[in-house]
Formats: C-alpha cells, sequence, structure tokens
C-alpha cells in the first residue's frame, strides 16, 4: 500500500509537470486568439475587478509609506534645491531670450508646428490597477482596454506631474503589449526587453533606450565622438513608429566610455518615477499613424 | 484558502513593494501546504496556484504553476526527512524555496531574453524576495496552524487545541 502511494504521488507530479510544459509550449506557440489566450483573457477579465478594488485599498498604505519617505529625503533634497534654483533662474533668463529668437525665426521661415502629434490623436486617462510582481518583468496594468479605444502598442505617458518641475512626471511611460476588453498590461521602457529610438536634444544624437533587470535606464548606441553632456534632455526620436517623436523621456544622468566599445555608455534618468505610478495617459494615436510602420 | 491567496495577493500584497519587490503568497501558500500536507498536496495546491498568477499577471500560462508544482513538491519531500518542522525550518524551508524557484523562473525568462547580469538580478530580486517570503512565510505558517486550516508539525498539537486528535 504504501509503495502504490508513492508510484501514486509520482504519477500525478510528472503528469503536473507534463501538463505545465504542454501548456506554455501551447501559450507561445499558438496566435492571439488561440483557446488558450481566450482562456487567459477570461480569466485575466474576472480577477480585474479584484485588482483595481485593490489598488483602492492599498492606496491609503502607499501613501503613507510615501509620505514618511518622502519626509525623510525632504530636507537634504531642499537645500539641493536651494543652489540649483540659483543656477536655474540665470538658465531661464537665457532660455526666454532662445525661445523669443526661436519664435521669431520661425515666422520668417513661415513653419507650420505640426505639434507632437499626428492630427486625430486623442488621449485616454487610465488608473493602474497592478504592478508586475517581480523585477523579472516591468509593467503596470491599466483600468482601460479595447472598449475604450485602446489597441496595441499605443504608446503610454505619465499623467501625475510632480509639483514644481515641467517635466518630472509627464515622460514616456510604455507601451501595450497585452489588452482585454476592459484592461491593458503596459510593458515600461524600463523592461529588459524594451527598447525605444531616442535623441538626445542638443548634439541631436541618436541610439536606443533600453531598460534592463535592474531597473535602470541606458541609452545605448550613441557615437562617442559626439559630445554629450549631462542633464541634456532625451526624447523619443520617433523611428520604429510605436512613439511619434518629441515625447520627453528623461534627462542624461551620467556618460561613461570604454576604450574598447564604440559607442557612448549613457546613464539615463527618466521623467517618471515608476514605483509612485498611480495615473498614466494613453496616447490614441490614429490607426494609420500606429500601424503604418 | 486558495481563495484567501488569490484575494490578499492580488488586492493588497502585490501593491505593496519592500526594497522593490513584493512577497508571492501564492509561492509562501504552496510552500506551507507542501510543509503540512505534503509533496503531493504541495504539488496539486502549486500547480492552480501558478496557474492563477499567470492569469493574474498576465503571464505565459503555465511559466508558474510548473515553477510552483516544483516547490510544492520538493518542499514535502524535504519535510518528510525532518519530521517536525519549527518556525525556524519554516523560514529555511521557504528561504531555499523562493530562491530556488526564482532561479529557476529566471533560467525560464533568460531563455525569453532579459538583459541582466546574474549578480545584478540576484542583488535585486532574488535575495530579497527570498528573504521577504521567508519572513511572512513563518506567520503565515503559525495562523494557518491556529486557523486550524492545515494540520500542526506531525507530533506536535496546535497551541490552542484542547486535546483530541486530528
Amino acid at each position: 500500500m504504501p509503495r502504490s502511494k508513492v508510484a501514486w504521488r509520482r504519477l500525478v507530479f510528472v503528469i503536473l509537470i507534463i501538463v505545465s510544459l504542454a501548456l506554455l509550449t501551447v501559450t507561445f506557440r499558438e496566435t492571439e486568439t488561440g483557446p488558450v489566450h481566450s482562456v487567459q483573457q477570461f480569466g485575466a477579465g474576472l480577477l480585474s475587478p479584484l485588482q483595481s478594488w485593490g489598488a483602492k485599498v492599498a492606496k491609503p498604505f502607499q501613501d503613507g509609506y510615501t509620505w514618511f519617505r518622502t519626509i525623510w529625503s525632504a530636507h537634504k533634497k531642499a537645500n539641493e534645491l536651494q543652489s540649483q534654483v540659483q543656477a536655474l533662474q540665470g538658465e531661464v533668463v537665457q532660455l526666454e531670450q532662445q525661445a523669443e529668437e526661436n519664435q521669431r525665426l520661425r515666422g520668417l521661415l513661415d513653419i507650420h508646428d505640426k505639434g507632437t502629434y499626428p492630427s486625430g490623436t486623442t488621449f485616454k486617462v487610465a488608473h493602474v490597477i497592478a504592478k508586475s510582481p517581480s523585477r523579472w518583468e516591468a509593467w503596470v496594468m491599466i483600468d482601460k482596454g479595447t472598449a475604450d479605444g485602446l489597441r496595441l502598442n499605443l504608446p503610454v505617458v505619465g499623467a501625475t506631474p510632480m509639483a514644481g518641475e515641467t517635466l518630472a512626471g509627464k515622460g514616456l511611460v510604455g507601451k501595450i503589449t497585452y489588452i482585454t476588453a476592459h484592461q491593458a498590461r503596459v510593458t515600461l521602457i524600463t523592461d529588459s526587453t524594451s527598447s525605444v529610438a531616442a535623441t538626445i536634444q542638443g548634439p541631436r544624437a541618436e541610439g536606443m533606450v533600453e531598460g534592463s533587470l535592474s531597473g535602470s535606464l541606458f541609452m545605448n548606441y550613441v557615437d562617442r565622438d559626439l559630445r554629450v553632456d549631462p542633464k541634456l534632455v532625451i526624447v523619443t526620436s520617433g523611428y520604429g513608429g510605436i512613439s511619434p517623436a518629441g515625447i520627453p523621456i528623461g534627462i542624461v544622468a551620467n556618460v561613461g566610455e570604454e576604450d574598447v566599445n564604440p559607442n557612448k555608455e549613457i546613464e539615463v534618468q527618466a521623467f517618471v518615477d515608476f514605483r509612485v505610478l498611480e495615473e498614466v495617459m494613453v496616447i490614441v494615436l490614429p490607426e494609420e499613424s500606429s500601424s503604418g510602420s | 484558502m486558495f481563495v484567501v491567496a488569490i484575494v490578499l495577493q492580488t488586492m493588497l500584497v502585490s501593491h505593496i513593494s519592500v526594497l522593490g519587490v513584493t512577497a508571492d503568497l501564492f509561492l509562501i501558500f504552496t510552500v506551507v501546504i507542501g510543509i503540512s500536507r505534503g509533496s503531493l498536496d504541495g504539488a496539486i495546491f502549486g500547480f492552480v496556484a501558478g496557474l492563477v498568477a499567470d492569469l493574474a499577471f498576465m503571464q505565459p500560462l503555465g511559466i508558474r504553476a510548473l515553477t510552483y508544482v516544483l516547490v510544492g513538491y520538493f518542499v514535502g519531500m524535504v519535510v518528510v526527512r525532518f519530521g517536525t518542522v519549527g518556525p525556524w525550518a519554516v523560514f529555511l524551508i521557504a528561504l531555499g524555496a523562493s530562491f530556488s524557484a526564482q532561479v529557476l523562473y529566471g533560467l525560464l525568462q533568460f531563455v525569453m531574453g532579459p538583459r541582466a547580469g546574474f549578480f545584478t538580478i540576484l542583488g535585486v530580486q532574488i535575495l530579497p524576495e527570498a528573504l521577504l517570503d521567508a519572513l511572512v512565510a513563518i506567520p503565515v505558517y503559525v495562523l494557518l496552524i491556529r486557523l486550524r486550516v492545515i494540520p500542526g508539525p506531525r507530533g506536535v498539537e496546535p497551541a490552542v487545541s484542547r486535546g483530541g486528535t486530528e
């Protein structure tokens, strides 16, 4: 009897392993409309209200934790900001002069400002209802889906600007990589599989902003002969067709070079704080402009 | 208990991160079931919990199911060797189980192509979460015994028990 019990236990174990491997194989091999994906979408739909409710329940706890963390670092930051303010005031005067000059020259050349987004673009604000459970992936789940006019590969930007900073909180967040009727998964630009074509304003250096498992952002493939200084703004270049050109991503935090590497190693500080994302804005591009690439 | 795991994980635990990681209640419950009910129940619970986790986190169906089946089964096998299990043993078993599960999960992820060095992910993900899971596993284990959801350690009655047998 004990012998048959052990055999039964092993048999069940082997069956479960085989079923898991079979499910995994079918998930990767079948199309997005296949039966396993349909079951997954149905199941995700059932769990969606729980996640949405959970986000609301957990918010006071998260806010409390964030408040304590903010207080902790506020004093140190205040001193740093004080010295930065003086330097920035000088830069503001200079930038205002440049903006006036820019406007004047545009008028002379009769250039029409097409704006960052193509005409017909609309925006959908969505709430973050879940986040990736580990650092293996970096994504957030939002409470809008195909029923709200969203679709795969639409770019997503931050919708919670931070007080006192012009671009903070408003940069590129990621793109939609999985979608159901009422929710969508947004893969963040910090995900290790994410790559976004980008340009550094100033030297107009081009490269790819890529995520990593550590959560840091790097801009790769930038020619080392180009001069790149810290604090320059990095924006999307529009290549690849997912994101329109000109969406702010972050600033150059650190520039490194190695003798054996023909490219610079640029660390990027994102405008969006991905740890405290609560709301995002999906840029709903016209069908032809996003599917054209 | 299974419903409680789903509700707590999706509603609360997933939203609270410590050192950048969140506790994995599906894994912790699988470990606790493996400890208290043996490898067969551990593997079955791990399979179902893994499927639900795959659904909740919109991941390839089967990736966590495979990981948790192995965890539930081998935890049950390890506990058979110990006989009785105390809080420290729960901590160590959960630590080892979470570490192994994440390494296996990482290997599966690596096949799909993330970019990171092993030591980077060891420092930012695997070790912090293994420690967090192990710390959370102790109160979960004790609480479930006190609530009589799972049997106490073999040969030892639950602390609140006033007599009788299982």
